[in-house]
């Protein structure tokens, strides 16, 4: 009984760090096998599920063949000012992102982290400077975006629509990729009945919804717990080596999570 | 301390103790510790060989296929590869000259 609990929980940790479906599959045996020829306790001969997990994990990567990429590139801001009367939010800020890379976005608050996505998503202005965007285009916003009385799979048909993407075809690319983030959508009734975190599961999937070729996400992850944050993050890596260009405002970042590029906002080092 | 110490010796060598008892059979996760535990190396837990197991599988030293038991889940067999066994010889060779060397120092003190 408690083996399969342990086992149960190997299976969730195994999935959310990524581990390809047949690698687990034949992890999750052997491990059930060995239990049972030698009788051990799952926790004392394996330790807890989720750092096993992160073993296998690290064993199974492949060898890190990735090179920084040097792929076209997707988004490019140069020297990009905004003042709000008279504060300057922006000064002169430069970006280069290619295809295939994963840029971070930081700052103190208020440094202009979400003005500056905006003004990459063409939703702000800026009052100086240039943004160029080489392909299509999906943005991740940090709050909102999500409609009060339209259930998720009316979400994804409204964006696919946008996307040129069938009703059906929407539909079940928006359930696959919340299926990455460990939600099932099917059932969850308005978006205004849903918690914090999971509207903003809807507002990643809908970010990714047809493929565009640059991402920009602001803040995602508000309200997720810690799993949420790793499947967040997996689901980061997986846009970058399709070869999308990722772009996410993050307050905190951790050395792990492998992005290419740090733009700084902090107050007056605003470039590179 | 002792047994920290022993286990940082296990760690340099699991992989290669893990190939030279698969070249001399093929074999199954809980019985490699049954036979490491046997050699005096002490008790590996699954946590720790098993990784070492995907890892070699990974860079394709060993192969592995499951086959059913007479009783019980069916086991992972893993089998060593040609490709292991040179790494298994090159490395053989290395330990040899390696422990060699510790154990001319070492002697002397055990002697005194």
């Amino acid at each position: 009984m408690r083996d399969d609990a342990w086992l149960e929980a190997l299976a969730g940790e195994l999935r959310r760090q990524g581990v390809p479906h047949d690698t687990a599959r034949h992890v999750l045996a052997e491990t059930a096998a060995h239990l049972w020829d030698s009788g051990d306790e799952p926790l004392r001969a394996f330790g807890p599920a989720q750092s096993y997990a992160a073993a296998v994990a690290e064993s199974v990567r492949p060898a890190p063949a990735r090179a920084v990429p040097g792929g076209p590139v997707r988004l490019e801001v140069v020297g990009v000012s905004k003042r709000y009367g008279r504060r300057t939010v922006l000064r002169e800020v430069s970006l280069t992102v290619r295809a295939g890379q994963v840029a971070a976005v930081v700052g103190a608050n208020g440094s202009g982290k979400s003005t500056f996505l905006g003004v990459c998503a063409g939703l702000v202005s800026p009052d100086r400077g240039e943004v160029r965007v080489h392909g299509t285009l999906g943005y991740c916003p940090q709050g909102g975006g999500t409609s009060d009385f339209l259930v998720p799979d009316e979400h994804f048909a409204l964006v696919g629509a946008g996307r040129g993407m069938s009703r059906q075809d929407a539909r079940e690319r928006g359930r696959g990729a919340a299926a990455a983030l460990d939600w099932d959508p099917r059932g969850a009734g308005q978006a205004r009945h849903l918690s914090g975190g999971t509207r903003q599961k809807l507002n990643l999937v809908m970010a990714g919804l047809g493929d565009p070729d640059v991402l920009l996400l602001d803040e995602p992850y508000q309200g997720f717990d810690r799993g949420s944050y790793l499947d967040f993050w997996q689901q980061v890596h997986r846009w970058r080596d399709a070869g999308k260009a990722v772009v996410v405002v993050t307050h905190l970042l951790d050395a792990r999570d492998g992005v290419d590029t740090v733009l700084d906002l902090t107050r007056r080092e605003a470039t590179r | 301390m002792e047994l920290e110490r022993r286990s940082q010796w296990l760690r340099g060598v699991l992989d290669l103790c893990v190939l030279g008892l698969l070249a001399q059979r093929e074999s199954y996760g809980y019985e490699l510790i049954q036979s490491l535990s046997a050699a005096g190396l002490g008790t590996i837990q699954g946590g720790t060989l098993y990784p070492v197991l995907l890892r070699l599988q990974r860079s394709g030293q060993v192969a592995a296929y499951w086959r059913e038991g007479a009783a019980g889940p069916a086991r992972k067999y893993y089998r060593i590869t040609p490709e292991g066994g040179q790494t298994l010889r090159r490395a053989a060779a290395d330990w040899q000259s390696f422990a060699g060397g510790v154990d001319v120092i070492l002697r002397e003190v055990a002697a005194r």
